[in-house]
């Protein structure tokens, strides 16, 4: 009898649980964060992959399956998760666009086409690079599971509450650590980082791609170089899952220090959170940059 | 009867369930050449339009037009409605005109491949442009730990009736006569087929299973299965591919066909129980976010004849942005036959290239 009750309590444990499953890594913590024990979440992408390009496997549409709730990145980022989604057969799944609320940036005017690289029509879609946004995930998160699962409500919305306030109360101790960093010239590889820069004040002043998501070529690398040599600018910073070629080219050429940020929670081993992944980053700025920072 | 219950079913749809939200248009243009052909210019292949989008929020709907670049009709490849989300016990379904579920090659638009063209072994079965018919397929999950989907369909018109003898045929006009005859015949053929199409009625049957290996190794295997009037199909399919980042990857491929002739190929007598063998394997590996390279191994048997080729190419893509543009470089054996049993070898070269316009598709496994 005992037995029966204990395997009864961890059916109603595992099954009990609400499923979620999100586009990135970043989504993925936070629903946990604000699901606790209450949710199973899994991401389709992982950190160190690019978001842009996910190549569909057929595996993914067995995660989504059982899935209650798929919380997308948006903004044209995560194409590949509607594929995913119906693919996978759940005509109950509820799915949830977390960019609804986000003060977007870079939202193209006037008509946009090929030639212009890969350009997002609705703007600059990695919006969780700046902490603020990340509550406004959370927010979204919560309201989804409260619906979805009222009777956990009190939990749920406690766990924001938590989440909101250990935020702050990063965000406040990152903007004073790192005050240094401001008003630092930036050569980012890709458009990742307006998000980012503009929280903690850095200034981007050019990309090692010719346009969004084209291969540097010789004349933007040298194009760069001699603005480097011109404006003395310290650092090139690029995403994880970029190659180090063109970086480590411009560095033999120039004093440019070059390091690889973080652009998802699990990118870098020490960005394993959502709140770690901004203590990496700026910390690996502020060392490249040889600013104090504590 | 299935042609017109196909037709009513996409008609309903798109007349009751369209919005103002426009369907999403595509085109991808290739260019052709290879040093067969006696004609210097450069064989435009031709252009695929597609137009595709969601009927409502369960369904989706594909249709793809392709135009040669010869005075032949638009041809219409594929119009299919596939509804993937809201039908009972996870079912999916697709209904209208497109390439059955059978085999891994078969479901591929040629563009597609690395190797340019279809391998000819394959073709002397599915056919050059492969096997399209129209009718209706569901698939189903089954419930297993790992990835493994159930596919039935049953169609109006069978592989036969695209009669692979076509394709050697073409072939050997191409090595023959110039290339206007060989456009001439193309639509003769075409039309051959469009008339023998309501003859036969197919089944097919695809069991596949996909496997996670781990986060950069997949792996998956698939078995496929067609009747149409008294001739049968039995198919095995294999794909693993490493992807460590998005500048490496590594993919091996190989499929097998096996068709129960009855008593005729290409038009001669073979004996009853003779059995047509077909496979190919590929190895493709991308160096490079731009470059890949690889090797096909194209094979066919006819084994009680006791007659089989093989025609091995070497193969090289250049993608500089995604698939937007591609490069490819093609330089294999060809081999045809003379007679009954001379088969005569030929070393072909072929470049394509390859643009499309319209929004970038994620990449399916």
């Amino acid at each position: 009898m005992r037995t029966l009750i204990i395997i009864m309590s961890m059916i109603s444990f595992l099954f009990g649980k609400v499923r979620i499953v999100t586009s990135t890594t970043d989504i993925a913590d936070i629903a946990k964060i604000i699901g606790g024990d209450h949710v199973t979440v899994t991401s389709i992408a992982r950190g160190n992959q690019d978001p842009h390009y996910v190549e569909i496997l057929p595996s993914y549409m067995l995660k989504v399956r059982k899935a209650d709730i798929y919380f997308m990145v948006g903004m044209e980022l995560d194409l590949w998760a509607q594929q995913i989604i119906d693919g996978s057969r759940n005509r109950k799944v509820l799915i949830v666009d977390c960019s609804v609320g986000i003060n977007k940036m870079e939202v193209p005017t006037g008509q946009i086409d090929a030639s212009m690289g890969d350009i997002h029509r609705f703007g600059n879609p990695h919006y969780w690079l700046d902490p603020e946004n990340g509550k406004l995930i959370a927010r979204m998160v919560a309201e989804k599971l409260i619906n979805h699962d009222s009777k956990n409500a009190d939990q749920y919305q406690a766990n924001l509450t938590q989440f909101e306030k250990d935020l702050d109360s990063a965000i406040s101790i990152w903007t004073k650590r790192f005050s240094n960093l401001k008003d630092k010239d930036i050569i980012f590889y890709h458009n990742s980082w307006p998000y980012f820069s503009k929280r903690f004040g850095l200034k981007t002043v050019d990309f090692l791609e010719p346009k969004p998501m084209i291969t540097p070529s010789p004349s933007k690398l040298n194009q760069v170089i001699q603005k480097i040599k011109s404006d003395g600018i310290e650092v090139i910073a690029s995403e994880s899952y970029f190659s180090d070629r063109a970086p480590k080219f411009i560095a033999s050429k120039t004093k440019v220090k070059t390091v690889k940020l973080a652009q998802s929670v699990g990118a870098i081993e020490s960005a394993d959170s959502y709140i770690n992944l901004f203590e990496t980053n700026l910390t690996i700025l502020a060392k490249a940059y040889g600013v104090s920072y504590d | 009867m299935l042609k017109k219950l196909v037709g009513g079913i996409l008609f309903t749809t798109f007349t009751f369930s369209q919005t103002t939200v426009n369907p999403q248009f595509s085109v991808i243009g290739d260019l052709v050449m290879d040093h067969l052909h006696k004609d210097p210019s450069l064989l435009t292949s031709g252009i695929e339009i597609a137009v595709q989008g969601y009927v409502n929020p369960f369904a989706r709907a594909d249709i793809y037009l392709h135009k040669h670049n010869d005075d032949s009709p638009i041809e219409l490849e594929e119009a299919v409605m596939t509804i993937e989300r809201g039908l009972p016990f996870g079912l999916g379904l697709r209904a209208g005109k497109f390439r059955p579920d059978l085999g891994k090659i078969n479901q591929s638009h040629a563009h597609l491949f690395p190797f340019i063209e279809v391998p000819a072994g394959m073709a002397k079965i599915l056919g050059e442009e492969f096997w399209s018919a129209t009718g209706v397929e569901t698939n189903v999950f089954l419930p297993l730990p790992w990835y493994s989907n159930f596919s039935l369909g049953y169609f109006d018109s069978g592989i036969s009736s695209h009669d692979y003898s076509d394709y050697e045929k073409d072939e050997d006009d191409h090595d023959h006569e110039n290339d206007h005859k060989d456009k001439d015949d193309h639509n003769h053929d075409d039309e051959k087929d469009h008339g023998r199409e309501k003859q036969t009625n197919a089944f097919s049957i695809r069991w596949s299973h996909f496997f996670e290996l781990n986060n950069v190794n997949h792996l998956e295997l698939g078995l496929s299965g067609y009747s149409g009037k008294a001739e049968q199909i039995l198919g095995a399919d294999f794909k693993y591919k490493w992807r460590p980042n998005k500048y490496r990857s590594l993919t091996l491929q190989a499929e097998v066909l096996q068709h129960s002739l009855e008593d005729e190929y290409m038009e001669k007598a073979v004996h009853p129980d003779e059995k047509l063998t077909v496979a190919y394997a590929m190895v493709n590996f991308q160096f490079n976010k731009a470059y890949n390279f690889g090797v096909l191994i194209d094979y066919w048997s006819l084994g009680l004849a006791d007659d089989e080729g093989m025609n091995p190419s070497i193969f090289f893509g250049f993608s500089p942005v995604e698939e937007s543009a591609v490069l490819r470089l093609k330089i294999g054996q060809l081999e045809r036959e003379n007679d009954e049993k001379n088969h005569k070898k030929y070393l072909k070269t072929t470049i394509q290239i390859i643009w499309s316009l319209g929004p970038h598709k994620p990449h399916r496994y």
